[in-house]
């Protein structure tokens, strides 16, 4: 079967291109599939089935979703908050009506008025301050023939807002360990942070509670990975908290190797996000893979993390108070680090197995493209059957029959 | 109890599974449980029909008969777990092979198209389905227990059953080879015809029928096996133990069986068995150097180990009686104890 692929790949600077680098070649095991080249407006001939990776970053997914528009496919939809995909592709093309509209579709009179107020400039751009308020999702679902998502929450956020298509939820895959020696860093324990510096990856509550871990803990130690976002004053925020000097450790933005040695290094890896896009954390995905203990936000995605796993703690006012809690937990208990360590690694090669993963998402592709036919055959063997006997559309026979079918997903 | 066991049936074919079923229900009967029998006709083509005669299963009422309630359903092989129950347990003979470890071989039946490629993936959506209904999952075996894990993510318990019931007694060997496997392509008893080609020293009893006979018959004839090995065709209960007890050692080397009572019924008999590392099922039990002798499936490496088994005759006795202890363990009583824990 021939599946046209549209998905950001390397070296673009996307997860979701690190995440198609990885899952293409084991899908190559099921399916012919043919990755289009970036800014193609339509599948090649002859597939019969066309895959559009969607995420909420405009530069990588923008001209996806111009693909989406003019054929419809299967979607994988890996952040269902898409506002600042839709900005990047009305307002970032100097197309405001193009804006207004997507805004008075899914939330009407008065998000028409709020689009207003963001093209005036009246207003903060609601895609950095409530993008979770006006996902803007509405018109990639419209478009999509089947849905594959990573959590239950992407689903149940697709259902609540009306999808009634098929969905399958397939997790997302674990690379395997690249077997790079782990960064020289003091720490004990090490804790590690990935990602962007900013407020969203919740910054300012884990250095706060870090501060109060170390000062019971000096020997611990901040790893914080990633480039720092604009306007997020760290150096400031450190100084206030007295980690500019031996507790925290600091790199930019790293390239794959360092990443893997920097996250092997660490003894706790931290992995916060509020508010959610929907997104999967492909750092928090290596931590499985190298059997590190994380601590996360307890939404989305990372709510769904075994608590075997991960400490979840959940945004809001005890916030710095349950991720001081965590971080006590890990710093002083060893025994603990390593039971989740273990538990993760399980996770990873078990639901996460990148062949596991491969041989779903081909099942979701294949049956996207084929199911529609199979259920008409079904349906119709069922129904003449039943009408030869005298079951008629509408009688109490017929509605158990339908009832019988929708059990066990044919069609019914 | 009150108990159905559930089984599809293709008309006018009988084998292990159909043997299986019958003898769980006189099992069950002489225990004292009210026991019978459902079955329902079984055709897996053309097209989606696979799905059409599975979901007969979907519409039986067997919550109760004739006024009575139906205590426990035992469902065996697809598409038999499809059927609603309170009370449904399944003891997983073999799901639809073809649209799993067969697709993409020459026994497989769903082609390259979309649709028959979402096809299976229906058949396999309706196992993950139905499968985790069942309030008690059981497989025959450890290979059917890993394809049922490996496809659908749902765990079962390894269940094996006794095979068929057979006067089975121990008898000196007279030095031949049994094959009593159904004489089919996938039972792969050209391995064996080919390994006595390529070394003497050890005779043949074919004690089976099928639809590769004739093919067989001439494969041993092109190879100047004629006075070397003897097809009986399907014979007695009585003639079969005979025939158990006499030889040096059992071949038995299908591909990737389900679970293969076989090497049960050889080890009932005090006898060796033969099969290869890819057999599947029969691996549970035969054990390389223990219970038989485990080699590739090679007609050269199968021959070496006939004619092995056949010179060291007080190993060959050994290896029987080490696999009559296993088969021994493996009783009704436990079986139906632990089905219905």
């Amino acid at each position: 079967m021939r599946v046209a692929y549209f998905s950001p790949m390397p070296p673009e600077p996307s997860g979701i291109a690190d995440y198609s680098a990885l899952l293409v070649p084991a899908l190559h095991e099921h399916l012919d599939v043919s990755v289009v080249r970036r800014g193609a407006k339509r599948p090649p001939r002859g597939v019969d089935l066309s895959v559009y990776h969607i995420g909420n970053n405009p530069e990588a997914h923008g001209w996806i979703l111009d693909a989406l528009r003019r054929t419809p496919g299967l979607v994988v939809l890996h952040d269902f908050v898409l506002h600042h995909l839709v900005a990047g592709v009305t307002i970032g093309r100097r197309d405001g009506h193009g804006y207004l509209d997507a805004m008075e579709r899914e939330h009407g009179v008065v998000g028409r008025l709020l689009g207003h107020g963001v093209l005036d400039k009246r207003l903060p751009p609601l895609w950095e301050a409530r993008p979770e308020e006006f996902p803007l999702a509405g018109e990639v679902l419209s478009l999509a023939t089947g849905l594959v998502v990573h959590s239950h929450y992407v689903e149940d956020r697709a259902r609540a807002a009306g999808y009634d298509g098929p969905i399958a939820r397939v997790p997302h895959p674990a690379w395997p360990d690249p077997g790079v020696a782990a960064a020289q860093i003091a720490g004990d324990p090490l804790i590690g942070a990935f990602g962007n510096v900013n407020q969203s990856k919740r910054v300012p509550q884990l250095l706060e509670a870090f501060a109060r871990v170390r000062a019971e803990h000096p020997a611990a130690r901040l790893l914080l990975v990633g480039a720092t976002s604009p306007g997020f004053d760290l150096e400031r925020r450190l100084q206030r908290l007295g980690l500019d000097g031996e507790g925290l450790v600091r790199e930019g933005y790293v390239d794959e190797p360092r990443l893997w040695a920097l996250m092997k290094a660490c003894d706790v890896h931290v992995s916060l996000r509020s508010p959610t896009m929907g997104e999967t954390s492909g750092t928090a995905i290596r931590a499985l893979t190298l059997g590190k203990p994380l601590v996360v936000s307890d939404v989305g995605w990372f709510a769904e993390l075994p608590a075997g796993v991960a400490l979840r703690v959940a945004p809001g006012d005890e916030e710095v108070a349950e991720l001081t809690a965590a971080l006590q937990l890990l710093a002083e208990r060893s025994d603990v680090r390593a039971t989740m360590g273990a538990a993760a690694l399980e996770l990873a090669t078990g639901e996460h197995d990148l062949a596991r993963v491969a041989e779903r998402q081909a099942a979701a592709f294949e049956l996207a493209a084929g199911g529609g036919v199979v259920a008409d055959d079904v349906l119709r063997e069922v129904g003449e059957a039943a009408a030869g006997v005298g079951i008629a559309p509408g009688t109490p026979e017929a509605a158990e029959i339908a009832r019988r079918l929708s059990e066990v997903d044919l069609g019914g | 109890m009150r108990i159905a066991v559930l089984r599809p049936q293709v008309p006018f074919a009988r084998g292990g599974a159909e043997i299986f079923t019958d003898e769980l229900v006189a099992e069950l009967r002489a225990r004292g449980h009210e026991a019978d029998l459902v079955s329902v006709p079984f055709k897996w083509y053309p097209g989606a029909r696979v799905l059409t005669q599975a979901f007969l299963w979907r519409m039986l009422d067997l919550d109760e008969a004739d006024g009575r309630k139906i205590d426990v359903v035992v469902a065996t092989k697809f598409p038999s777990y499809v059927v609603r129950h309170r009370e449904k347990r399944v003891w997983l003979v073999h799901q639809f092979r073809q649209a799993y470890e067969l697709d993409g071989t020459e026994l497989g039946q769903f082609g390259p198209s979309a649709e028959e490629r979402a096809l299976r993936r229906q058949v396999q959506e309706l196992d993950r389905r139905a499968l985790s209904e069942a309030t008690r999952l059981f497989a025959t075996s450890a290979n059917v227990a890993g394809r049922l894990e490996r496809s659908t993510g749902l765990v079962a318990e390894v269940l094996p059953h006794p095979p068929q019931a057979l006067p089975y007694r121990n008898a000196p060997s007279e030095g031949f080879v049994l094959s009593a496997s159904r004489l089919d392509r996938a039972k792969r008893i050209d391995l064996l015809l080919e390994a006595a080609a390529l070394r003497d020293g050890f005779d043949m009893v074919i004690a089976s029928d099928g639809p590769d006979r004739e093919r067989l018959e001439e494969v041993a004839h092109a190879r100047g096996l004629d006075g070397r090995v003897r097809f009986e065709g399907r014979v007695s209960a009585e003639r079969l133990a005979e025939l158990y007890a006499t030889c040096s050692s059992v071949f038995y080397a299908p591909v990737d069986e389900d679970f293969g009572m076989g090497p049960f019924e050889a080890f009932l008999s005090g006898k060796p068995v033969i099969t290869t590392t890819d057999s599947g099922g029969p691996l549970d039990v035969v054990h390389d150097r223990r219970t038989g002798i485990v080699v590739r499936p090679e007609a050269g490496a199968v021959g070496e180990a006939a004619v092995w088994l056949r010179e060291h005759e007080a190993e060959a006795e050994a290896f029987g009686r080490e696999g009559k202890r296993l088969a021994d363990e493996v009783t009704w009583d436990r079986a139906i104890a632990r089905l219905f824990a």
